[in-house]
């Protein structure tokens, strides 16, 4: 069963959308990494569908590599929450304003 | 015999050495340097003087030697070569002698100066002499203009760090500042000139090759219709060329000292002894009337710079004879006779005559720092006390500066046998002959030449009279300081030179005898390699430069050359010696008393020297200082008022678009997006999506 391409860019977009709408509307940090990983993934759907379309490979590989980068930009981003945590005693992001002109 | 002139460098860079060594070692490890630095530099001028001796004798052998050694922006691409080079003719090679002589002498005779006296700051003293030779030899032998106009403004560097030596007195260091910015004035019309001469020429080389010739040579070309240049302000070619020749004239009369720009040199004198007798008579100031020399075939083309030199040069030297005659301070008398006696290499120089000009800038460099060796000497045995009311009598107790001293005045006051006297009289010759040829208006210079010889026999035995004869006028003199050999060598040294210097171009003997004993006419004659820079080029009556385009010919008023040279060497003997006659009648007794308020009103314009430096300072304050008020408005309100007004600008627009950075993480991410979907869409219009 094969499913048109439009579909996979559509949910693509969709989760996409999600995830910016998640950024500019929450001020919960950790919401804030979940929006983020969502955007990548949105991106790792493209890339997977794209592979699938024209059967080759390399997308999906390349999608692995967006994995592990998502891995290890989840790492740091959980480090900054910690640090953010302890200084302002919360994980409001609109808190944090002290770095500004 | 190539070898000699690859050395040539050398003789500008072994004194070059010797600034760096007093400097570096002089600061770092004075222990080490014996004699505050002046051994370095002896053995360097010393060498210097044996390549230059060298030198010269490669040269009467015949050889020449004109090459660039660095070029310093090529030609490919560029329009003008620029580099430095080496140019060794027989007027360079004659002037290299003079200057490493003199230079060498000076540095001996400062061991007993300063070294001597106890003076403090040798190390930069020496270093200052060095650098100054070193300049002053690398501007003799320079190829071109520019890098002739370089070493030009390094000795006037030099003239500058050594005015101001005991530059904690305010005397030495406002006439420092004065000496500087004076000469300055002119060098900046140099500089307009050199600039003038690329633009024309294309190069400026003062002797090229047959495909690509020097720039007066090319100059002549032009003016013979072989060759065309370009030309600026819509002028014919003879016009533009006078406009060049007048503009590096500027140079030329700022630093030899010459009317009205010579200001500068008297205030000289609050140097160190050596170093007037170095850079404030002999070399430096000599710069500039060499300068006109090494370039006599471009002048010789225009017959207008010429007069102008010539009236310049007869004008200043009766000018600064005449204040010479009041003056109370040795070195003041000197100062001024050194104005006056450059005023007749001008005038030399002007009339046409080459050979002239030349001799009296030789036999002048001798005798001019013998008299200021002289005087340092005197000053010595006086305590620095350079009144010569204070002093009288020294001639029994210094007898070895006394004599030479005497041999120095009878050659300045052009008394024959000695060397003033062949030379200053082959310049009025020169003058008058041209003349009473085809250009009457020298016959003007000349009368003026003329009546500075009566001026100068009077105040340079005024100063004889007054510093060593009749009684002690002071305790100091009573009993003078003695001096060491280190003053007496260099003075006898010159002394014998100053006498017999003369000899080597007797022009009225050779006229009278026939015999061929013009030496240095032959010597300037040079050999073929040379002939654009020679004087058969320059001054042959028939074909020479002068005849072609300056017209100047030889005028004998129906005397024959011979019966006018021997008539003009006669008056011009006369006037001397009725001028030192009568500065002898005045001065020479016992107790002498002063004459100058026989003078009368003239007394007063004497002694505030025509009030040139009142009018020049009110020039700088009236006109300069307004002028310069002006232009600062300018710059300040218009030019900075652009820039302030952009930056504030920049400056409001910042501060207001920084609010847009409040750090929010959610307003930045809303930002990106907004940035990247604006992108989108511009992109989009851009690639016609829409």
């Amino acid at each position: 069963m094969a499913v048109d391409m439009s579909y996979y860019l559509l949910l693509s977009a969709a989760v996409f959308c999600t995830g910016v709408f998640g950024v500019l509307t929450r001020r919960n940090a950790l919401v804030f990494l979940m929006s983020v990983e969502l955007m990548l993934n949105a991106a790792n759907i493209n890339l997977v569908a794209f592979a699938w379309h024209y059967g080759n490979l390399t997308g999906q590989v390349f999608a692995l590599f967006t994995l592990a980068v998502a891995a290890a930009e989840v790492a740091v981003g959980i480090g900054i929450i910690l640090v953010l945590y302890r200084n302002f005693d919360d994980v409001d992001v609109t808190e944090a304003t002290t770095m500004r002109w | 015999m190539a070898g000699v002139f690859d050395l040539t460098p050398a003789i500008a860079a072994l004194p070059f050495a010797s600034f760096v060594i007093a400097l570096v070692v002089g600061y770092t490890a004075p222990r080490l340097l014996p004699k505050g630095g002046a051994i370095p530099g002896i053995i360097a001028t010393g060498v210097s003087l044996a390549l230059s001796a060298w030198l010269a004798v490669t040269v009467a052998g015949g050889e020449t030697y004109n090459e660039t050694l660095y070029t310093w922006i090529p030609t490919d691409g560029a329009a003008v070569e620029f580099s430095l080079g080496v140019l060794i003719d027989p007027l360079s090679a004659l002037m290299l002698v003079i200057v490493s002589l003199i230079a060498f002498l000076v540095h001996v005779f400062s061991l007993g100066y300063m070294n001597d006296e106890g003076e403090t700051g040798l190390p930069r003293y020496y270093a200052g002499l060095g650098l100054f030779s070193a300049s002053m030899l690398a501007f003799v032998f320079a190829s071109n203009l520019l890098m002739a106009f370089m070493f030009f403004e390094l000795v006037g560097l030099c003239s500058y760090l050594l005015i101001g030596f005991w530059f904690r007195d305010p005397g030495p260091a406002s006439a420092a500042k004065k000496a500087f910015l004076v000469t300055r004035f002119g060098d900046y019309f140099f500089l307009v000139g050199v600039v003038a001469t690329v633009a024309t020429f294309g190069t400026t080389r003062f002797l090229g090759t047959e495909a690509a010739p020097g720039f007066p040579h090319l100059a002549e070309q032009v003016l013979a219709g072989e060759a065309t240049v370009t030309t600026f302000l819509g002028l014919g070619a003879e016009a533009w060329f006078a406009v060049i020749g007048l503009l590096i004239l500027g140079g030329v009369i700022g630093k030899s000292a010459q009317f009205p720009l010579h200001t500068w040199l008297p205030d000289a004198m609050e140097g160190p002894t050596p170093v007037s007798a170095l850079i404030h008579a002999a070399t430096m100031v000599a710069a500039g009337v060499y300068l006109v020399a090494r370039i006599y075939g471009f002048y010789a083309l225009l017959p207008t710079v010429l007069a102008v030199i010539a009236f310049v040069g007869g004008f200043t030297a009766l000018f600064a004879a005449s204040m010479a005659v009041v003056k109370r301070e040795i070195k003041q008398v000197l100062a001024y006779s050194t104005i006056s006696q450059y005023g007749y290499i001008m005038l030399g120089l002007g009339a046409g005559g080459y050979v002239a000009g030349t001799f009296h800038l030789l036999t002048h460099a001798v005798f001019k720092a013998l008299l200021f060796l002289g005087a340092g000497s005197v000053i010595i045995a006086m305590h620095h006390d350079e009144d010569m009311w204070k002093m009288g009598g020294l001639k029994d107790k210094l007898p070895v500066t006394y004599y030479t001293f005497l041999a120095g005045s009878l050659a300045l006051a052009g008394i024959v046998p000695f060397a003033g006297f062949w030379s200053k009289d082959e310049v009025l010759y020169e003058a008058l002959a041209h003349g009473l040829g085809n250009s009457p208006l020298l016959l003007g210079a000349y009368a003026m030449g003329l009546v500075a010889v009566f001026f100068t026999g009077f105040y340079t035995f005024r100063m004889v009279a007054l510093t060593f004869h009749g009684e002690p006028r002071t305790d100091t003199a009573e009993s003078p300081h003695g001096v060491g050999w280190a003053v007496k060598a260099p003075l006898v040294v010159l002394g014998v030179l100053a006498t017999t210097v003369g000899l080597l171009n007797m022009t009225p003997v050779a006229k009278l005898t026939g015999a061929h004993i013009e030496y240095l006419h032959e010597w300037l004659s040079g050999p073929a390699a040379t002939e654009l820079t020679s004087v058969h080029h320059y001054a042959n009556p028939d074909t020479g430069l002068l005849h072609d385009f300056a017209g100047y010919a030889v005028g004998t008023a129906g005397l024959g050359e011979t019966t006018l040279a021997l008539a003009g060497a006669a008056v011009s003997l006369a006037l001397a010696l009725a001028g030192a006659g009568l500065a002898w009648r005045l001065y020479a007794v016992p107790d002498p008393a002063e004459h100058t308020d026989r003078l009368g009103s003239a007394k007063t314009v004497l002694y505030n020297n025509y009030y040139q430096d009142e009018y020049q300072v009110w020039l700088a304050e009236h006109v300069t200082v307004p002028l310069a008020r002006v232009a600062d408005k300018f710059d300040q309100g218009v030019i900075d008022g652009v820039v302030n007004g952009v930056s504030s600008v920049s400056l409001f627009v910042g501060s207001r678009a920084r609010r847009i950075q409040n750090a929010v993480v959610t307003d930045n991410a809303a930002l990106l997006t907004l940035g990247l979907v604006a992108l989108l869409a511009a992109l989009g219009i851009a690639g016609g999506w829409f």
